[in-house]
């Protein structure tokens, strides 16, 4: 009877890990299309030529180097201007907030933040910057992408330094340190690597967000450089050409979301060796 | 009210109806005790009796967390440390604290003990060295340390952490140190370690070591307060107390019957 029991106990045990290997399998095989179809399409794409010649009118020669560049230089900006403020905002929330009232809606509205639809940021960011200079410009991109860069990075500071013992800051504070220096010499440097892991997912996010671009940086088809003009971005370029009917502009896209692609994995993969380096105990 | 009395000589700090309170629940209820200047002062009892709260009494380091307040008197000094007007984190450099888990910063050996000492003091790097080597002499950790001052302090096992943050409290030359378990996450040669070094700092140390080791206790102090639901039961020197105790529940407690 009990060995009935334990062989009936068996195979539902291997009905369902077969169940959850399938469903792995499912994802992950979305996942490998994807990338397998973006390299097969993009490789042919790449060269010297992506990343020294600007975006082309249809039928001529031509990269992606004023895309790439407009990339760069707004996800910079957006990180050099979102991440203070989100790592301060994430420090008071985990170190001087905690139970306040105060802390319970930021946390919230953050919350929201971090899931609201990136296309009503750049609504948002037209209403108030695109309209106010009455034109579209880099630093309005900038503006909307430093938007979601600050929620993400105040989740993971706040998470990060939460995760640092409390022994640890009550042995500093033993001491006599100041609260102030308690943060900045240990619970900081304790959480240094989630920390830095948060702002390369943030990096990592902005790096692919088109909508709340179109409404703000627009798009350039020249090499451009003034922050207070429309910049070209990689999403931008993408959604731009993907939806054209040129066979040699849907070449510069494939290419494009390959580049993007690679640049987003391997930052989640240092991100990841980072997280894991700062768990070793 | 005459301050002087308070302090008298032999008494370093002295603990007047003291009362503690995790919100609506009370913790402490009107301990008085004296801790008598450079001796060792044990804190036995149950789980839950307020000798850990005691401790953190005495440093003001329960003031981290809301609703936590004590009530009565603290007496370091000539001063209620519980004023409001008496600044924790210079009490704090004063009175120094070991925790029950090892508690290394995140940086190297010698920034651990550096660390401390330079938030006080602006010394030449020689005499900072000097003084680094000193603090570490001091916990016996030099001869096991000096060779990888420049190692990640967390890289020391559990007793060489524990006798590095030792180190580190000695270093700020506080008058005096409070233990707060500080051997309950060793093994017994590190536990024999940190006893042997207890012994050594009482020479220049006012000690208030926490400890549920009865054996412990009776090791490494000279005086003994025992503590059940909030209350000190019983006070006097460890020989008194763990041979004759005068209170019935100090003796079931120490002869084992409960707790």
């Amino acid at each position: 009877m009990n060995h009935m029991l334990y062989r009936r106990r068996r195979i539902r045990n291997r009905f369902f890990l077969a169940l959850s290997i399938a469903a792995s399998l499912f994802g992950l095989g979305w996942l490998a299309l994807i990338l397998g179809t973006l390299v097969s399409q993009g490789a042919g794409g790449m060269g010297t030529a992506l990343f020294t010649l600007m975006t082309p009118p249809p039928g001529s020669n031509g990269g992606l180097a004023n895309a790439i560049l407009g990339s760069a230089v707004m996800s910079a900006i957006a990180v050099i201007v979102g991440t203070p403020i989100g790592i301060l905002a994430g420090t008071w929330l985990a170190e001087y907030g905690r139970h306040t009232p105060f802390a319970f809606v930021v946390r919230f509205v953050n919350d929201i933040l971090l899931s609201a639809p990136s296309i009503l940021v750049g609504l948002f960011v037209y209403e108030i910057f695109v309209l106010q200079m009455g034109h579209f410009s880099a630093i309005a991109g900038a503006a909307a992408l430093a938007v979601l860069v600050v929620p993400i990075v105040v989740r993971t500071t706040e998470n990060m330094l939460l995760l640092v013992p409390n022994t640890l800051r009550e042995a500093a504070i033993a001491l006599g340190t100041p609260r102030s220096m308690v943060i900045r010499i240990v619970t900081w440097r304790a959480a240094r690597a989630g920390m830095i892991t948060g702002i390369l997912l943030a990096i990592a996010r902005i790096s692919g967000e088109t909508a709340p671009l179109l409404f703000t940086a627009l798009n350039n088809q020249f090499w451009s450089t003034n922050l207070n003009a429309p910049m070209a971005s990689l999403p931008a370029v993408i959604f731009q050409f993907a939806m054209s009917p040129y066979e040699d502009w849907h070449r510069l896209a494939w290419a494009g979301a390959l580049l993007i692609t690679i640049a987003v994995l391997s930052l989640s993969v240092i991100a990841r060796v980072l997280e894991s380096r700062g768990a070793r105990p | 009210m005459n301050d002087t009395a308070h302090t008298a000589i032999g008494t370093r700090i002295n603990i007047r109806d003291l009362s503690f309170f995790y919100g609506d629940t009370q913790a402490l209820k009107n301990v008085s005790v004296p801790l008598y200047d450079r001796k060792v002062t044990a804190f036995i009892g149950p789980s839950g009796c307020g000798k850990s709260t005691l401790l953190r009494v005495v440093n003001r380091i329960y003031e981290l967390y809301p609703n936590q307040r004590a009530t009565g008197e603290v007496i370091f000094d000539g001063k209620n440390i519980l004023d409001s007007s008496m600044d924790p984190n210079l009490l704090r450099a004063r009175i120094g604290m070991v925790f029950q888990k090892p508690t290394p910063f995140p940086m190297t050996i010698y920034d651990n003990i550096a660390y401390g000492i330079k938030l006080f003091e602006r010394l030449p790097r020689s005499e900072l060295d000097t003084r680094v080597e000193h603090a570490l002499k001091r916990a016996a950790l030099w001869n096991e340390v000096k060779d990888k001052l420049r190692d990640s302090g967390l890289s020391l096992s559990g007793g060489q952490q524990q006798r590095l943050c030792i180190a580190r409290s000695v270093a700020t030359k506080p008058e005096v140190i409070l233990l707060d378990e500080p051997c309950s996450a060793l093994d017994p040669i590190s536990t024999a370690k940190i006893e042997e070094l207890i012994d050594e700092l009482a020479n220049e140390y006012t000690i208030v070591i926490v400890t549920h080791n009865m054996q412990q206790a009776s090791r490494v102090s000279d005086y003994t307060a025992f503590m059940f639901l909030g209350e000190l039961i019983e006070f006097g020197t460890t020989e008194k107390l763990f041979t004759s105790p005068v209170n019935r529940r100090t003796e079931d407690y120490i002869t084992g019957r409960f707790g």
